[in-house]
């Protein structure tokens, strides 16, 4: 009796659970054959707490100086004062221009350490180096002299793995800028209860920003 | 009976065209320059009488020309002194003087504008807020005004000169 029980049991749970199966299976190639939208990297490219008062996302290239001068003379800076405190959260976009042959490379390369976990170092040296790379392409080596080997392998990996993907999260960061009107680097925008302002292009220097920011932050 | 000779007709005409050509050169530039000012204290659909002189003075600072005390303070009076003479140029109240500011004004932003667009400087202008064009362009926008100013200006101390030698 007990045998018939299971002979009869068996295929009617198979039978029960083969849709079950048979759409977890379209489901899984579904995710797998969305290349573009899937990754979204913009968490990993910013630095602080997505709750802070105030939101400072900038569209930049590695290769572009004055996106260097911004970076060494500003936005590092403005990490460390007002970033701790959780004051600002800051976002990287990726904007890059095609008059410089290897600024494209180059934010695959971050995109690849974003997803690493080694972004902050990666950007910190790309622009650092951006003139040995810059002038060689040789962006590999200059994150190297930086990233520990560990790490560099695994953004290596990630970036002759996820190109594609990585490519589409590129297109659309430039799809936002363009959608805003961006038409240079660096161009930042600043967010602060609901509102979006863009400060002038070409960079912005430090003092004049702090000053602006402290305003803001009086405003709550 | 005598008749008006055609030369004397003629200066009068001559002289109420030139006149009008005045009024319409100082409205322009009056609306101009209140236009400039307006679009740097009203921005992002609200007034900004509180922070205006904060993206104005990066805008000033982006020529890199003067120091920051100085940038500041300029981002702060500016767009003030915009105001001024653009109301009393479209009033046509102290229009010698008003016109005569314009021109310095206009002397100065196109020296700026020159110095970014020698310099290779990839900003905008910051004359009209965030509707600012490149610095080529608005040099080209600043010429044909400073031509409007400097006729109003000339021809405000004339008109002055000829009423005292009437009286």
């Amino acid at each position: 009796m007990n045998r018939f029980f299971l002979k009869a049991i068996v295929p009617i749970a198979l039978v029960a659970l083969l849709p079950m199966l048979s759409s977890a299976g379209p489901k899984q190639s579904s995710q797998a054959g969305k290349p573009a939208t899937a990754l979204d990297l913009t968490a990993l490219k910013s630095v602080g707490s997505k709750s802070a008062p105030i939101t400072i996302e900038v569209f930049s290239d590695y290769q572009c100086p004055q996106c260097r001068i911004f970076y060494l003379e500003t936005a590092r800076q403005l990490m460390q004062t007002y970033i701790p405190a959780g004051k600002v959260y800051y976002v990287h976009r990726d904007f890059p221009l095609s008059m410089h042959s290897h600024s494209r490379e180059a934010a695959r390369w971050a995109s690849a350490a974003a997803l690493a976990g080694v972004f902050e170092t990666a950007e910190q040296t790309l622009y650092t180096k951006q003139e040995d790379w810059g002038a060689t392409g040789k962006i590999d080596d200059a994150l190297s002299s930086a990233i520990s080997p560990a790490d560099m392998k695994k953004v290596r990996m990630i970036e002759a793995t996820q190109g594609p993907q990585i490519d589409a999260a590129i297109a659309s960061d430039m799809a936002l800028g363009n959608s805003r009107g961006v038409n240079g680097t660096p161009t930042i925008y600043v967010f602060h209860k609901g509102q979006m302002t863009p400060l002038p292009p070409g960079g912005v220097n430090y003092s004049l920003l702090k000053q602006y920011i402290d305003y803001l932050l009086q405003q709550h | 009976m005598s008749q008006a000779s055609p030369i004397a007709i003629e200066r009068p005409r001559t002289r109420s065209n030139l006149r009008f050509l005045l009024v319409a050169g100082r409205v322009l530039l009056g609306v101009v320059f209140l236009y400039a000012a307006y679009a740097k204290l009203h921005f992002n659909g609200s007034w900004h009488l509180g922070d205006y002189y904060f993206l104005f003075a990066m805008g000033i600072d982006s020529y890199k020309m003067v120091p920051l005390g100085i940038v500041v303070w300029m981002a702060r009076i500016l767009p003030w002194i915009e105001v001024a003479v653009g109301a009393l140029l479209v009033v046509g109240v102290g229009v010698r003087w008003a016109a005569l500011c314009v021109t310095g004004l206009l002397v100065m932003f196109m020296v700026a504008l020159t110095h970014a667009a020698l310099g290779g400087l990839e900003i905008n202008c910051g004359c009209f807020g965030n509707n600012s064009v490149k610095p080529s362009h608005e040099l080209i926008l600043d010429a044909g005004l400073l031509a409007v100013a400097l006729a109003v200006t000339v021809g405000g101390f004339f008109s002055r000169r000829a009423g005292k030698s009437q009286a």
